[in-house]
């Protein structure tokens, strides 16, 4: 950059910034998870779209993955955790357990009917498990949602 | 094999009134008069014909009377718990029955002979409610602490909520389709098929 001249609005700079070094937190719940391990695995390789640095504490996250199925019982323990992360932060719900109950819908007497039930949610990627590649997709999705966001505009400018 | 440890179990253990079941399909079976369940635990853990040093697995079953069957023994409403017993060293293995009441159905806890029943007595326990006694820690153990009711019981109906969270959302599920089988029989006896 010596020679050349940056130019971008703030609200671009930052969202750059944050959409590509999201840190998701280490957190799976059922077999989704393993997809979840695969997809952050060499192959797949979710450090090419920078968030594959899987933080071990939802302070220092701001993205949740909620890769499985969401018992009662742990449903509660996810929101504790959602509380704990700074915002600005992100939910992706991953396959049809979190999405919606997944194959307890009907009759899990156990299972959280969708975890948008206690914390609110910005990327549903669908399947049981959904691929990798599925995932990926999803976190691109986000990264798109990310980048129209305007943080600065939306608290510093008047009806934005 | 059966009939001859039923024979040593009855002989040891007079009021434990063995007896060897065969089921329609699977394995042959022994069932055990539960109050003497411990006793013959002990037997089968200690004497060196059975030598049952492992126990796999305890499981409970709920059955409900049924109209059509309910005059039968073998379809009585009861609860079954059976004890997957094996001896790796003499390689033969046993499946223990007893039968209980469905009202406040309890057994001794076998936990001081094989310390796998820990975890298994306390599932039964939380699954289809079968008290254990002298059980160190009797506590449920996939369901939350509070939960009500016990969720493999034929008659159970799942609580409306738990801390504030819908258990069944009307909105996300398909809750007429419960009806279906209801309605299935409706309709035959209507029809006559
Ligand atoms: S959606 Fe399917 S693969 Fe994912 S946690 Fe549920 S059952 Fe497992």
């Amino acid at each position: 950059m010596q020679d050349g001249v940056v130019i971008a609005k703030v609200d671009e700079f930052l969202n750059w910034g944050r959409k590509n070094s999201l840190w998701p937190m280490t957190f799976g719940l059922a077999c989704c998870a393993i997809e979840m391990m695969a997809t952050g695995a060499s192959k797949y390789d979710l450090e090419r779209f920078g968030c594959g640095a899987f933080m071990a504490t939802p302070r220092r996250a701001d993205l949740m993955i909620v890769a499985g199925t969401v018992t009662l019982k742990m449903a509660e323990r996810i929101k504790v955790l959602y509380d704990q992360m700074p915002a600005p932060k992100y939910v992706i719900s991953m396959g049809s357990c979190s999405n919606k109950g997944g194959p307890y819908w009907q009759y899990g007497y156990h299972v959280l009917k969708g975890v948008d039930e206690v914390v609110p949610v910005d990327v549903y990627v669908p399947g049981c498990p959904p691929r990798p590649e599925a995932l990926i997709e999803g976190f691109l999705t986000l990264q798109k949602k990310i980048a129209n966001e305007g943080l600065l505009r939306d608290k510093w400018v008047k009806n934005a | 094999m059966h009939e001859e440890w039923a024979a040593l179990l009855s002989d040891r253990v007079p009021d434990c009134e063995a007896k060897v079941v065969f089921g329609k399909a699977g394995d042959k079976s022994i069932f055990v008069a539960s109050p003497s369940l411990h006793r013959v635990c002990t037997l089968l853990f200690s004497h060196e014909d059975f030598d049952f040093h492992v126990l796999q697995l305890i499981t409970g079953h709920d059955y409900l009377a049924s109209e059509e069957t309910k005059d039968t023994p073998a379809q009585r409403a009861r609860i079954e718990v059976s004890y997957l017993l094996t001896s790796f060293r003499k390689n033969h293995d046993l499946i223990l029955k007893v039968e209980l009441p469905r009202e406040n159905p309890t057994l001794d806890s076998v936990c001081d002979l094989w310390a796998s029943a820990n975890f298994q007595e306390r599932e039964c326990f939380d699954m289809v409610g079968v008290r254990f006694e002298n059980h160190p820690d009797l506590r449920r153990i996939l369901c939350p602490d509070d939960w009500e009711g016990y969720p493999l019981r034929r008659d159970y109906e799942v609580q409306k909520s738990w801390h504030g969270m819908e258990v069944e959302p009307e909105h996300k599920m398909n809750l007429p389709e419960r009806e279906f089988e209801k309605r299935q029989k409706e309709m035959a006896a209507k029809h006559g098929v």
